[in-house]
């Protein structure tokens, strides 16, 4: 695949996501006891064959690039190619529905100019899949289109996606705030290099322009594909989408395709020793990350590296981050415990879940 | 010409380990997995990375393709360093014909060209197949503090452990007096611990002169070590106290694995302050199913729990199935134990498979433990 290079926006709105983004952004997001949302596009786009990455880091980037690093956990630390971090922004975004910034794009076009690559393949942080991009880079030269555009189907009102008409095979219209059953973009496409600088030059005066709000006027103008995804894809927005497709991985069937040992999602390694569960451990239907210590009750919850719970601690259909502690006799239900929090022996927190996030 | 290393570490991993039987049949010994994700040579090379040393020759030979893939560049370790770093020493060829490493003294001897591209002044030789945490640069302290020409590490042993190890006696200034591998009736109860730093002259010299006597095993502790005694060379001890275990026999391999499970154990696998680094898979937590169970255990990553776990190692991705039972045994990784299978006080080899409804080993502690090596499949 030297003829695609990968380019992954980070840069996203974030009001959805309340306290949850406060000093991080949703592409830096612990997710799946072991990951950070990041780690799903950047690994997708390795184990595709692609291997020169450019990543749009927003205005929080902190967190985000003491991730990522030099790309050494996605062997993306070379000589040809490999990880460029690329400054993006969210000043001033217009609508929380903007998805690509032309601006930030157009802000790293060097990375574009410099590159032999025909085919650029961008993608958005926060998309939870397992997707090969391969089958859809091969459609995209195989038929010759402008643009080929991933999509699926909703199965459930996702509000904050944009909708998307397929007609034949082609895409006729975008429309906001698709139900359940309609289809909607995946914010992943393919287009050639050469396009996507003419976009770019085309919309120079307009600051703040989204990339499909771009080439919305020009959908009959061009040869705009859709692809469907089958496979399982989720788009985080919103805190309420973070608890539910978090909660999702306790589904075997979910876990089974996202961390199948084929094509592996990569993440930064970070050394602990296995989980170790010890006098009154008693876990049903959850997610245990390694370095963790377990004396208590966990039931449908999922707990990330080197969480310690307590002797006689309960907890239930939780999301505890790295680090945090439980001490014996607490109970926590319903709750988003953020990283290195403690919650105090005896002590009872319980809340609605989605929106009840507790940090320092 | 490299830069100057004052002290590098010599690691010898070519052992084979034929005590372990079936978990050795087709890797080396240091090879062997241990703790639920590490494998035996980790415990050397995160003592040489928590010791700041940072040039490291690995000596290979048995079976060697597993290791020295799993050490590649030695980023593990954060030995992936420009100067320095880890090299894989397998036996060579020159123009005068190649052999094999025919003892622990010869394989060093062999790889003479490698010490002398660093310069050292002290070199440290170590065995890739101990479980233990050190901090050598105290050791190396002892070492000079003594102008010594060889330092040994040694601990207090049980004495009906004493005819197995090579047994030192020495003075209350540590000054090495006697030395004898394998006694059968010993004199003291210091075992060496296979630790050796010597001061780079005299290890060149004396493998120098004992490559030279057909007579040799070319080995340090039955050639190397009584002969620089006999010449009057400064001898001293490193008194080391804290865990050290070969795990190098299936009993001591069960039950060094087992306290590894105590609340409080003897060696603390999960002590951050040293710690254990490995090659780490990128696999998903582990999953604990709605009907599963899992007590005082350790659980690696990608592993999934769907029966009973008690008093065990469920190594990294590992499967339990529905009602299977998995009791005082150690998985080894990617282990499948299927539904209503039955295991009990076993050590299942890597990718091994016991199928559905089968009962493996047994409770009664007059029966040796159960084992079975890698990929084997338990009807």
């Amino acid at each position: 695949m030297d003829r695609v290079i990968g380019l992954i926006a980070a840069n996203f709105e974030t009001r959805g996501m309340g306290e949850l983004t406060e000093d991080r952004t949703i592409g830096s997001l612990p997710y799946g006891g072991n990951y950070r949302v990041i780690d799903f596009p950047l690994s997708n786009m390795v184990n595709s064959g692609i291997n020169t990455i450019g990543l749009i880091t927003p205005y929080k980037y902190r967190s985000i690039i003491d991730h990522v690093g030099a790309g050494k956990a996605w062997d993306l630390d070379r000589k040809n190619g490999g990880l460029f971090v690329l400054p993006g922004s969210v000043f001033g975004v217009h609508s929380e529905n903007s998805h690509f910034l032309l601006r930030d794009i157009r802000r790293n076009v060097i990375y574009l100019e410099r590159s032999p690559a025909p085919y650029i393949l961008v993608t958005a942080a926060n998309v939870i899949s397992h997707m090969d991009y391969r089958p859809l880079i091969m459609e995209h030269i195989r038929s010759g289109a402008d643009i080929t555009m991933a999509y699926n189907t909703c199965d459930r009102d996702e509000p904050h996606r944009l909708g998307v008409n397929v007609e034949n095979g082609r895409v006729t219209a975008f429309k906001p705030n698709p139900l359940k059953y309609e289809d909607a973009m995946l914010d992943t496409f393919v287009i050639s290099r050469d396009l996507l600088m003419k976009i770019i030059e085309w919309y120079s005066a307009i600051d703040y322009l989204d990339f499909f709000e771009a080439i919305e006027g020009d959908l009959d103008k061009m040869d705009i594909r859709a692809w469907k995804y089958e496979g399982y894809a989720r788009q985080m927005f919103t805190s309420r989408d973070y608890f539910e497709y978090s909660m999702e991985v306790l589904n075997l069937d979910v876990a089974g395709e996202l961390f199948s040992r084929e094509r592996p999602i990569s993440t930064k390694a970070a050394e602990s020793a296995p989980a170790k569960y010890l006098d009154g451990a008693k876990v049903r239907n959850s997610m245990v990350a390694s370095g963790s210590v377990i004396e208590g009750e966990v039931d449908h919850s999922i707990l990330f590296r080197g969480v310690k719970i307590g002797k006689g601690a309960v907890v239930r259909n939780s999301i505890i981050m790295q680090k945090a502690v439980i001490e014996p006799g607490a109970v926590v239900e319903n709750v988003i415990l953020d990283k290195s929090q403690t919650v105090k022996a005896g002590s009872v927190i319980k809340g609605t879940g989605d929106t009840t996030f507790i940090k320092a | 010409m490299a830069n100057k290393k004052p002290f590098i570490a010599m690691l010898l991993a070519g052992g084979q380990g034929s005590r372990l039987g079936a978990l050795t049949k087709h890797i080396a010994k240091p090879a062997v997995s241990f703790g639920g994700k590490y494998r035996i040579i980790d415990f050397a090379l995160s003592n040489c990375a928590n010791s700041h040393i940072d040039t490291v020759g690995v000596l290979t030979q048995y079976r060697p393709y597993l290791l020295n893939t799993y050490i590649g560049t030695g980023s593990s370790w954060d030995l992936d360093s420009h100067d320095g770093g880890v090299a894989i020493l397998p036996p060579y060829a020159t123009e005068t014909g190649g052999q094999w490493y025919a003892g622990t003294a010869d394989a060093i001897y062999q790889n003479l060209d490698y010490i002398n591209l660093y310069d050292p002044d002290y070199v440290i030789i170590l065995s890739g197949d101990h479980i233990y945490r050190m901090d050598y640069r105290k050791m190396l302290r002892t070492h000079i503090d003594n102008q010594a020409d060889l330092t040994i590490a040694v601990m207090t042993v049980p004495w009906e452990e004493a005819p197995r190890l090579g047994i030192l006696a020495a003075d209350e200034t540590g000054k090495i007096y006697d030395f004898e591998e394998k006694p059968k009736q010993p004199k003291s109860n210091l075992a060496s611990m296979g630790i050796y730093i010597f001061s780079k002259k005299v290890l060149e010299d004396s493998l120098i002169a004992d490559s030279r006597d057909p007579d040799s095993e070319h080995d340090f502790g039955k050639n190397i070590i009584p002969t620089l005694l006999s010449q009057g060379k400064r001898l001293f001890v490193h008194r080391f106290e804290g865990f050290w275990k070969d795990v190098g026999t299936i009993p001591s391999f069960h039950e060094t694995s087992m306290d590894l499970l105590e609340a409080h154990p003897q060696f603390d696998i999960m002590a951050e302050d040293f710690p254990i680094l490995t090659k780490d898979d990128s696999l998903p937590p582990h999953y604990v199913g709605p009907k599963g169970s899992v007590e005082h255990a350790f659980v690696g990553n990608g592993s999934i729990v769907l029966g009973q776990v008690e008093h065990s190692i469920i190594s990294n991705g590992c499967t339990v199935g529905e009602g299977a039972t998995v009791t005082d045994s150690i998985l080894l990784p990617n282990v499948t134990v299927e539904k209503g299978a039955v295991v009990t006080r076993a050590i299942v080899g890597d990718g091994a498979t016991v199928k559905a409804g089968a009962v493996f080993g047994s409770a009664d502690t007059n029966v040796p433990i159960a084992v079975v090596g890698d990929d084997a499949v338990v009807e």
